[in-house]
Protein backbone atom coordinates (compact mmCIF):
# COMPACT_ATOMS: atom_id res chain seq x y z
CA UNK A 1 0.00 0.00 0.00
CA UNK A 2 0.86 3.33 -0.88
CA UNK A 3 -0.55 5.28 1.67
CA UNK A 4 2.16 8.71 2.59
CA UNK A 5 3.91 9.85 -0.53
CA UNK A 6 7.54 10.20 -0.62
CA UNK A 7 7.68 13.78 -0.29
CA UNK A 8 5.14 13.96 2.13
CA UNK A 9 2.38 15.69 -0.50
CA UNK A 10 -1.06 15.25 -0.56
CA UNK A 11 -2.32 12.92 -3.55
CA UNK A 12 -3.85 15.69 -5.39
CA UNK A 13 -0.86 18.25 -4.53
CA UNK A 14 1.52 19.75 -7.19
CA UNK A 15 5.50 20.02 -6.70
CA UNK A 16 6.12 23.23 -6.47
CA UNK A 17 6.08 25.48 -9.75
CA UNK A 18 8.30 28.49 -11.44
CA UNK A 19 7.09 29.66 -14.62
CA UNK A 20 8.83 32.98 -16.81
CA UNK A 21 8.97 34.24 -20.09
CA UNK A 22 11.81 36.08 -22.43
CA UNK A 23 14.19 34.23 -21.17
CA UNK A 24 16.02 33.61 -24.44
CA UNK A 25 16.67 37.02 -25.92
CA UNK A 26 17.22 36.43 -29.70
CA UNK A 27 14.03 33.70 -29.80
CA UNK A 28 10.70 35.54 -30.99
CA UNK A 29 9.43 33.66 -27.82
CA UNK A 30 10.53 31.64 -24.65
CA UNK A 31 9.25 30.34 -21.96
CA UNK A 32 11.12 28.29 -18.65
CA UNK A 33 9.10 26.14 -16.69
CA UNK A 34 10.02 24.45 -13.58
CA UNK A 35 8.24 22.31 -11.56
CA UNK A 36 9.74 19.96 -8.41
CA UNK A 37 12.64 19.60 -9.56
CA UNK A 38 12.18 18.92 -13.27
CA UNK A 39 13.10 21.70 -15.40
CA UNK A 40 12.50 22.61 -19.22
CA UNK A 41 13.16 25.71 -21.45
CA UNK A 42 11.61 26.07 -24.75
CA UNK A 43 11.84 28.65 -27.54
CA UNK A 44 10.09 29.50 -30.94
CA UNK A 45 11.16 30.91 -33.62
CA UNK A 46 9.46 32.25 -36.56
CA UNK A 47 6.87 31.98 -38.50
CA UNK A 48 9.16 31.72 -41.27
CA UNK A 49 9.94 30.51 -44.91
CA UNK A 50 9.85 26.36 -44.90
CA UNK A 51 13.27 24.40 -45.03
CA UNK A 52 13.13 21.80 -45.83
CA UNK A 53 10.74 22.65 -48.95
CA UNK A 54 8.99 19.28 -48.97
CA UNK A 55 7.50 19.96 -45.42
CA UNK A 56 5.63 22.40 -46.43
CA UNK A 57 1.84 22.79 -46.74
CA UNK A 58 -0.16 24.80 -48.81
CA UNK A 59 -2.99 25.60 -46.43
CA UNK A 60 -1.38 25.36 -43.17
CA UNK A 61 1.94 26.03 -40.92
CA UNK A 62 4.39 23.64 -40.70
CA UNK A 63 4.93 23.05 -36.97
CA UNK A 64 8.89 21.30 -36.46
CA UNK A 65 9.57 20.46 -32.78
CA UNK A 66 13.16 19.40 -31.30
CA UNK A 67 12.98 18.06 -27.98
CA UNK A 68 16.15 17.62 -25.98
CA UNK A 69 17.81 15.93 -22.87
CA UNK A 70 20.83 18.02 -21.85
CA UNK A 71 23.67 15.52 -20.96
CA UNK A 72 23.83 16.71 -17.13
CA UNK A 73 19.94 16.71 -16.69
CA UNK A 74 19.70 13.11 -15.66
CA UNK A 75 22.00 11.14 -13.17
CA UNK A 76 23.65 8.93 -15.77
CA UNK A 77 25.15 11.13 -18.07
CA UNK A 78 22.41 11.38 -21.02
CA UNK A 79 24.00 10.89 -24.51
CA UNK A 80 23.18 14.57 -26.62
CA UNK A 81 21.11 14.21 -29.97
CA UNK A 82 18.03 12.53 -30.69
CA UNK A 83 17.21 9.11 -29.44
CA UNK A 84 14.26 6.74 -29.88
CA UNK A 85 12.37 8.64 -26.51
CA UNK A 86 13.30 12.27 -28.16
CA UNK A 87 11.87 11.51 -31.28
CA UNK A 88 8.74 9.70 -30.06
CA UNK A 89 8.11 13.41 -27.36
CA UNK A 90 8.97 15.63 -29.91
CA UNK A 91 6.17 13.74 -32.02
CA UNK A 92 3.67 13.99 -29.10
CA UNK A 93 4.64 18.12 -28.61
CA UNK A 94 4.13 18.48 -32.40
CA UNK A 95 0.42 17.06 -32.47
CA UNK A 96 -0.64 18.99 -28.94
CA UNK A 97 0.72 22.03 -30.82
CA UNK A 98 -1.06 21.44 -33.90
CA UNK A 99 -4.36 21.69 -31.99
CA UNK A 100 -3.48 24.55 -29.54
CA UNK A 101 -2.26 26.67 -32.62
CA UNK A 102 -4.02 28.11 -35.50
CA UNK A 103 -2.02 26.90 -38.32
CA UNK A 104 -4.70 27.71 -40.93
CA UNK A 105 -4.08 30.90 -40.01
CA UNK A 106 -0.34 31.04 -41.36
CA UNK A 107 -0.14 28.90 -44.76
CA UNK A 108 3.24 27.95 -45.64
CA UNK A 109 5.19 28.90 -43.38
CA UNK A 110 7.35 26.74 -40.59
CA UNK A 111 7.14 27.64 -36.64
CA UNK A 112 10.36 25.60 -35.09
CA UNK A 113 10.20 24.57 -31.45
CA UNK A 114 12.95 23.91 -29.60
CA UNK A 115 12.77 22.38 -26.38
CA UNK A 116 15.43 21.30 -23.96
CA UNK A 117 15.38 19.81 -20.38
CA UNK A 118 17.99 21.05 -17.69
CA UNK A 119 16.52 19.06 -14.85
CA UNK A 120 14.90 15.80 -15.32
CA UNK A 121 12.73 14.49 -12.42
CA UNK A 122 10.04 12.58 -13.99
CA UNK A 123 6.97 14.38 -16.44
CA UNK A 124 9.16 16.12 -18.71
CA UNK A 125 7.01 15.98 -21.67
CA UNK A 126 4.57 17.65 -19.57
CA UNK A 127 6.59 20.65 -18.59
CA UNK A 128 7.97 20.78 -21.73
CA UNK A 129 5.02 20.89 -23.46
CA UNK A 130 4.09 23.90 -20.97
CA UNK A 131 6.97 25.73 -21.62
CA UNK A 132 6.63 25.41 -25.52
CA UNK A 133 3.11 26.44 -25.28
CA UNK A 134 4.08 29.45 -23.15
CA UNK A 135 6.76 30.39 -25.72
CA UNK A 136 4.60 29.97 -28.20
CA UNK A 137 1.99 32.24 -26.76
CA UNK A 138 4.86 35.21 -26.05
CA UNK A 139 6.31 35.08 -30.04
CA UNK A 140 2.59 36.24 -31.03
CA UNK A 141 0.88 32.96 -32.93
CA UNK A 142 -2.42 32.58 -32.96
CA UNK A 143 -3.16 30.29 -30.60
CA UNK A 144 -6.77 28.37 -29.80
CA UNK A 145 -5.35 28.12 -26.05
CA UNK A 146 -2.53 27.44 -24.14
CA UNK A 147 -1.54 24.24 -23.20
CA UNK A 148 -1.31 22.60 -19.25
CA UNK A 149 -0.06 19.59 -18.72
CA UNK A 150 0.33 17.32 -16.07
CA UNK A 151 1.11 13.76 -15.01
CA UNK A 152 -1.53 11.76 -13.09
CA UNK A 153 -0.66 8.16 -11.90
CA UNK A 154 -1.85 5.42 -10.08
CA UNK A 155 1.39 4.03 -7.52
CA UNK A 156 0.72 0.74 -5.81
CA UNK A 157 -3.13 1.08 -5.08
CA UNK A 158 -3.62 5.10 -5.06
CA UNK A 159 -3.92 7.70 -7.59
CA UNK A 160 -1.92 10.41 -7.38
CA UNK A 161 -0.80 13.86 -9.32
CA UNK A 162 2.44 14.99 -10.66
CA UNK A 163 4.58 12.24 -10.20
CA UNK A 164 8.28 11.92 -9.28
CA UNK A 165 10.96 9.64 -10.73
CA UNK A 166 11.04 7.95 -7.29
CA UNK A 167 7.55 7.18 -7.46
CA UNK A 168 7.80 6.25 -11.03
CA UNK A 169 9.80 3.29 -10.14
CA UNK A 170 8.14 2.37 -7.09
CA UNK A 171 8.08 -1.28 -6.52
CA UNK A 172 4.57 -1.92 -5.78
CA UNK A 173 3.61 -0.82 -9.90
CA UNK A 174 3.24 2.22 -10.99
CA UNK A 175 1.02 3.69 -13.91
CA UNK A 176 1.89 6.73 -15.37
CA UNK A 177 -0.53 8.89 -17.51
CA UNK A 178 0.72 12.16 -18.96
CA UNK A 179 -2.12 14.59 -19.99
CA UNK A 180 -2.34 17.75 -21.76
CA UNK A 181 -5.68 20.26 -21.60
CA UNK A 182 -6.97 23.29 -23.42
CA UNK A 183 -8.14 24.32 -20.41
CA UNK A 184 -10.87 26.55 -21.13
CA UNK A 185 -12.20 24.05 -23.73
CA UNK A 186 -12.35 21.06 -21.79
CA UNK A 187 -10.26 19.55 -24.45
CA UNK A 188 -7.45 16.64 -24.07
CA UNK A 189 -4.06 16.88 -26.72
CA UNK A 190 -2.31 14.21 -25.32
CA UNK A 191 -2.56 11.32 -23.17
CA UNK A 192 -0.02 8.70 -23.09
CA UNK A 193 -0.39 5.43 -20.51
CA UNK A 194 2.39 3.50 -19.33
CA UNK A 195 0.96 0.71 -17.28
CA UNK A 196 -1.89 -0.97 -16.29
CA UNK A 197 -4.95 0.94 -14.71
CA UNK A 198 -8.88 0.03 -14.43
CA UNK A 199 -11.34 1.85 -16.87
CA UNK A 200 -12.91 3.77 -13.15
CA UNK A 201 -9.02 4.75 -11.90
CA UNK A 202 -8.41 6.42 -15.02
CA UNK A 203 -11.44 8.25 -15.43
CA UNK A 204 -10.31 9.24 -11.45
CA UNK A 205 -7.26 9.98 -12.43
CA UNK A 206 -8.09 12.10 -15.56
CA UNK A 207 -10.21 14.44 -13.41
CA UNK A 208 -7.48 14.60 -11.39
CA UNK A 209 -5.28 15.80 -13.83
CA UNK A 210 -7.77 18.15 -14.93
CA UNK A 211 -7.97 19.76 -11.44
CA UNK A 212 -4.06 19.92 -11.77
CA UNK A 213 -4.03 21.59 -14.96
CA UNK A 214 -6.43 24.70 -13.61
CA UNK A 215 -3.68 25.50 -11.48
CA UNK A 216 -0.63 25.38 -13.67
CA UNK A 217 -3.46 27.33 -16.38
CA UNK A 218 -3.55 29.56 -13.74
CA UNK A 219 0.65 30.30 -13.12
CA UNK A 220 1.10 30.13 -17.14
CA UNK A 221 -1.44 33.08 -17.75
CA UNK A 222 0.13 34.94 -14.77
CA UNK A 223 3.83 34.53 -16.08
CA UNK A 224 2.76 35.58 -19.63
CA UNK A 225 1.36 38.64 -18.00
CA UNK A 226 3.80 39.34 -15.21
CA UNK A 227 6.26 41.21 -17.69
CA UNK A 228 3.97 43.42 -18.90
CA UNK A 229 2.27 45.06 -15.58
CA UNK B 1 -21.83 40.80 -21.60
CA UNK B 2 -17.63 42.10 -22.41
CA UNK B 3 -15.75 40.72 -19.53
CA UNK B 4 -12.83 42.92 -20.10
CA UNK B 5 -12.14 46.84 -20.50
CA UNK B 6 -10.02 47.94 -23.18
CA UNK B 7 -6.19 48.16 -22.67
CA UNK B 8 -5.71 45.20 -20.45
CA UNK B 9 -3.57 41.99 -21.37
CA UNK B 10 -5.19 38.61 -22.07
CA UNK B 11 -3.79 35.38 -23.18
CA UNK B 12 -4.83 33.10 -25.80
CA UNK B 13 -7.89 31.05 -25.36
CA UNK B 14 -9.20 33.83 -22.28
CA UNK B 15 -12.89 34.22 -22.02
CA UNK B 16 -13.33 38.10 -23.78
CA UNK B 17 -17.24 38.06 -23.96
CA UNK B 18 -20.68 35.92 -24.70
CA UNK B 19 -22.32 38.46 -26.84
CA UNK B 20 -21.55 41.11 -29.49
CA UNK B 21 -18.90 40.92 -32.37
CA UNK B 22 -15.31 39.28 -32.17
CA UNK B 23 -13.30 41.23 -34.57
CA UNK B 24 -9.26 40.76 -35.50
CA UNK B 25 -7.28 39.00 -32.69
CA UNK B 26 -10.23 37.03 -31.81
CA UNK B 27 -12.18 33.48 -32.26
CA UNK B 28 -15.82 32.43 -31.95
CA UNK B 29 -17.27 29.12 -30.37
CA UNK B 30 -20.45 28.85 -29.10
CA UNK B 31 -21.24 32.24 -29.72
CA UNK B 32 -18.64 32.84 -26.95
CA UNK B 33 -15.88 35.36 -28.04
CA UNK B 34 -12.27 34.15 -27.01
CA UNK B 35 -8.77 35.76 -27.41
CA UNK B 36 -6.12 34.49 -30.06
CA UNK B 37 -3.40 36.56 -29.46
CA UNK B 38 -1.46 36.80 -26.42
CA UNK B 39 -1.62 40.59 -26.07
CA UNK B 40 -4.51 43.83 -25.24
CA UNK B 41 -8.01 43.96 -25.93
CA UNK B 42 -9.34 46.71 -27.49
CA UNK B 43 -13.43 47.38 -26.75
CA UNK B 44 -15.08 49.71 -28.92
CA UNK B 45 -18.99 49.25 -28.28
CA UNK B 46 -20.39 45.89 -29.02
CA UNK B 47 -17.20 45.09 -31.22
CA UNK B 48 -14.28 43.67 -29.73
CA UNK B 49 -10.54 43.13 -31.16
CA UNK B 50 -7.46 42.06 -29.65
CA UNK B 51 -3.90 43.97 -30.46
CA UNK B 52 -1.02 41.20 -30.04
CA UNK B 53 2.05 42.36 -27.84
CA UNK B 54 4.73 40.54 -29.73
CA UNK B 55 4.83 38.73 -33.14
CA UNK B 56 5.75 38.84 -36.37
CA UNK B 57 4.78 40.68 -39.46
CA UNK B 58 1.99 39.55 -41.65
CA UNK B 59 1.17 41.40 -44.85
CA UNK B 60 -1.61 43.38 -45.67
CA UNK B 61 -2.50 45.18 -48.78
CA UNK B 62 -1.93 48.75 -48.75
CA UNK B 63 0.98 48.67 -46.45
CA UNK B 64 4.21 50.62 -46.51
CA UNK B 65 7.41 48.45 -46.33
CA UNK B 66 11.11 48.38 -46.54
CA UNK B 67 12.34 45.46 -48.05
CA UNK B 68 15.57 43.72 -49.44
CA UNK B 69 16.68 42.65 -52.57
CA UNK B 70 16.70 38.68 -52.47
CA UNK B 71 16.57 37.71 -55.89
CA UNK B 72 17.05 38.99 -59.63
CA UNK B 73 15.13 37.62 -61.98
CA UNK B 74 14.47 38.74 -65.96
CA UNK B 75 11.32 40.17 -65.41
CA UNK B 76 10.96 41.26 -61.38
CA UNK B 77 13.29 41.03 -58.16
CA UNK B 78 12.73 38.81 -55.06
CA UNK B 79 12.48 41.24 -52.15
CA UNK B 80 12.30 39.69 -47.92
CA UNK B 81 10.36 42.04 -46.51
CA UNK B 82 11.08 40.28 -43.02
CA UNK B 83 7.81 38.39 -43.07
CA UNK B 84 7.12 34.54 -43.51
CA UNK B 85 6.73 35.06 -47.34
CA UNK B 86 9.05 36.71 -49.86
CA UNK B 87 7.33 39.18 -51.87
CA UNK B 88 7.58 39.77 -55.88
CA UNK B 89 8.65 43.31 -57.48
CA UNK B 90 7.24 43.25 -61.22
CA UNK B 91 9.22 45.25 -63.52
CA UNK B 92 5.87 46.86 -64.94
CA UNK B 93 5.56 48.41 -60.95
CA UNK B 94 8.42 49.87 -60.92
CA UNK B 95 9.07 53.35 -62.38
CA UNK B 96 10.99 52.85 -65.37
CA UNK B 97 10.80 54.12 -68.74
CA UNK B 98 11.52 52.15 -72.10
CA UNK B 99 12.88 48.61 -72.16
CA UNK B 100 15.80 47.19 -69.77
CA UNK B 101 17.74 44.45 -71.04
CA UNK B 102 19.24 43.52 -67.57
CA UNK B 103 17.30 44.64 -64.49
CA UNK B 104 19.85 44.95 -62.42
CA UNK B 105 21.40 47.60 -63.76
CA UNK B 106 18.36 49.41 -61.66
CA UNK B 107 18.68 47.06 -58.85
CA UNK B 108 20.86 44.57 -57.61
CA UNK B 109 20.94 42.08 -54.83
CA UNK B 110 21.03 43.34 -51.37
CA UNK B 111 19.68 47.02 -53.05
CA UNK B 112 17.05 48.40 -50.16
CA UNK B 113 13.94 49.81 -51.31
CA UNK B 114 10.79 51.01 -50.68
CA UNK B 115 7.50 50.58 -51.86
CA UNK B 116 3.85 49.42 -51.32
CA UNK B 117 1.96 46.00 -50.83
CA UNK B 118 -0.40 46.37 -53.50
CA UNK B 119 -1.85 42.89 -53.43
CA UNK B 120 -2.04 39.54 -51.41
CA UNK B 121 -3.07 36.35 -52.79
CA UNK B 122 -5.21 33.43 -51.34
CA UNK B 123 -2.21 31.31 -51.14
CA UNK B 124 0.15 34.33 -49.89
CA UNK B 125 1.90 35.46 -52.50
CA UNK B 126 2.87 38.80 -52.47
CA UNK B 127 3.25 41.43 -55.06
CA UNK B 128 5.07 45.11 -54.44
CA UNK B 129 4.84 48.35 -56.58
CA UNK B 130 6.42 51.58 -56.96
CA UNK B 131 3.46 53.29 -57.96
CA UNK B 132 2.39 56.32 -55.79
CA UNK B 133 5.34 58.84 -55.96
CA UNK B 134 7.09 58.23 -52.52
CA UNK B 135 8.12 54.40 -53.22
CA UNK B 136 11.62 53.53 -54.71
CA UNK B 137 15.04 52.39 -54.34
CA UNK B 138 16.71 53.81 -51.20
CA UNK B 139 20.32 54.91 -50.54
CA UNK B 140 22.32 52.42 -48.29
CA UNK B 141 22.23 53.91 -45.23
CA UNK B 142 21.43 52.93 -41.54
CA UNK B 143 18.32 49.90 -41.00
CA UNK B 144 16.97 49.47 -37.48
CA UNK B 145 14.95 46.67 -36.87
CA UNK B 146 12.14 46.51 -34.32
CA UNK B 147 9.28 44.37 -33.52
CA UNK B 148 6.54 45.18 -35.98
CA UNK B 149 3.44 45.47 -33.70
CA UNK B 150 5.31 48.33 -31.72
CA UNK B 151 5.63 50.44 -35.36
CA UNK B 152 2.10 52.20 -34.34
CA UNK B 153 4.27 53.56 -30.89
CA UNK B 154 7.36 54.88 -32.76
CA UNK B 155 4.60 56.73 -35.47
CA UNK B 156 3.37 58.04 -32.36
CA UNK B 157 -0.43 59.84 -32.21
CA UNK B 158 -0.80 61.51 -35.63
CA UNK B 159 2.97 61.32 -36.17
CA UNK B 160 3.55 62.66 -33.06
CA UNK B 161 6.79 60.32 -31.64
CA UNK B 162 8.70 60.30 -35.33
CA UNK B 163 8.62 64.08 -35.51
CA UNK B 164 10.01 64.81 -32.25
CA UNK B 165 13.13 62.34 -33.18
CA UNK B 166 13.40 63.99 -36.71
CA UNK B 167 13.14 67.60 -35.19
CA UNK B 168 15.98 66.68 -32.29
CA UNK B 169 18.29 64.20 -34.49
CA UNK B 170 17.61 66.42 -38.40
CA UNK B 171 17.23 62.94 -39.47
CA UNK B 172 15.21 61.61 -42.49
CA UNK B 173 13.08 58.43 -40.78
CA UNK B 174 11.12 56.50 -43.00
CA UNK B 175 8.90 53.54 -40.84
CA UNK B 176 7.72 50.62 -42.92
CA UNK B 177 4.97 48.47 -41.18
CA UNK B 178 7.25 45.39 -41.49
CA UNK B 179 9.15 46.54 -38.27
CA UNK B 180 12.14 48.04 -40.12
CA UNK B 181 13.11 51.25 -40.37
CA UNK B 182 15.71 53.54 -42.43
CA UNK B 183 17.19 56.26 -41.03
CA UNK B 184 19.03 59.33 -42.94
CA UNK B 185 21.42 62.29 -41.44
CA UNK B 186 24.66 62.37 -40.36
CA UNK B 187 26.37 59.60 -38.12
CA UNK B 188 25.97 61.24 -34.81
CA UNK B 189 22.10 61.77 -35.72
CA UNK B 190 21.57 58.57 -36.86
CA UNK B 191 23.12 57.27 -33.77
CA UNK B 192 20.53 58.91 -31.65
CA UNK B 193 17.32 58.20 -33.48
CA UNK B 194 18.63 54.72 -33.47
CA UNK B 195 18.75 54.63 -29.64
CA UNK B 196 15.86 56.06 -29.22
CA UNK B 197 13.40 53.83 -31.46
CA UNK B 198 15.74 50.99 -29.76
CA UNK B 199 14.21 52.40 -25.87
CA UNK B 200 10.67 52.34 -27.65
CA UNK B 201 11.04 49.41 -29.20
CA UNK B 202 12.22 47.98 -25.40
CA UNK B 203 9.36 50.03 -23.25
CA UNK B 204 6.74 50.29 -25.63
CA UNK B 205 4.20 49.28 -22.72
CA UNK B 206 5.31 52.12 -20.15
CA UNK B 207 3.69 54.83 -19.28
CA UNK B 208 5.08 57.98 -19.78
CA UNK B 209 7.50 57.01 -22.96
CA UNK B 210 7.08 60.20 -25.17
CA UNK B 211 9.10 61.69 -21.95
CA UNK B 212 11.64 59.28 -21.41
CA UNK B 213 12.81 59.33 -25.12
CA UNK B 214 12.33 63.30 -25.05
CA UNK B 215 14.94 62.94 -21.91
CA UNK B 216 17.18 60.95 -24.09
CA UNK B 217 17.25 63.06 -27.41
CA UNK B 218 17.72 66.25 -24.76
CA UNK B 219 21.79 65.46 -25.06
CA UNK B 220 21.99 65.69 -28.65
CA UNK B 221 19.95 69.03 -29.09
CA UNK B 222 22.45 71.58 -30.33
CA UNK B 223 24.82 68.60 -31.50
CA UNK B 224 23.72 67.30 -34.54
Amino acid sequence: MYEERFDKRRFDELRKIEAETGVVPNAAGSARFKIGNTEAIAAVYGPEEVKPRHLEHADKATIVCKYDMMPFSVPDRAKPGIDRRDMEISEVITSALNRAIFVEDLPKSMISVYVYVTQADAGTRCASLTAASMACADAGLPMRDLVAAVAVGKVGDSIVLDLTKEEEDYEGGTTDIPIAFLQSKGEIVLLQLDGNISREDLKKAIELGRKGAQEIYEIEKNALKRRFL
Amino acid sequence: MIFNQSYTIVTPGELLADSGRGLNGTYTEDKKIFSKYFGNVIVNGDNISVVPISGIYVPQEGDDVIGRVAEVNDTYWVVDIDAPYFAKLSIMEANTRGRVEDISTLMDIDDILYARVYHVSQDKSLSLTFRGGRYGKLPPRMIVKINPVKTGRVIGKEGSMIKMIKEYTNCEILVGSNGVIWLNGDEAGMAAASSAIKLIDKEYYSQGLTEKVKNLLEYVRGKV
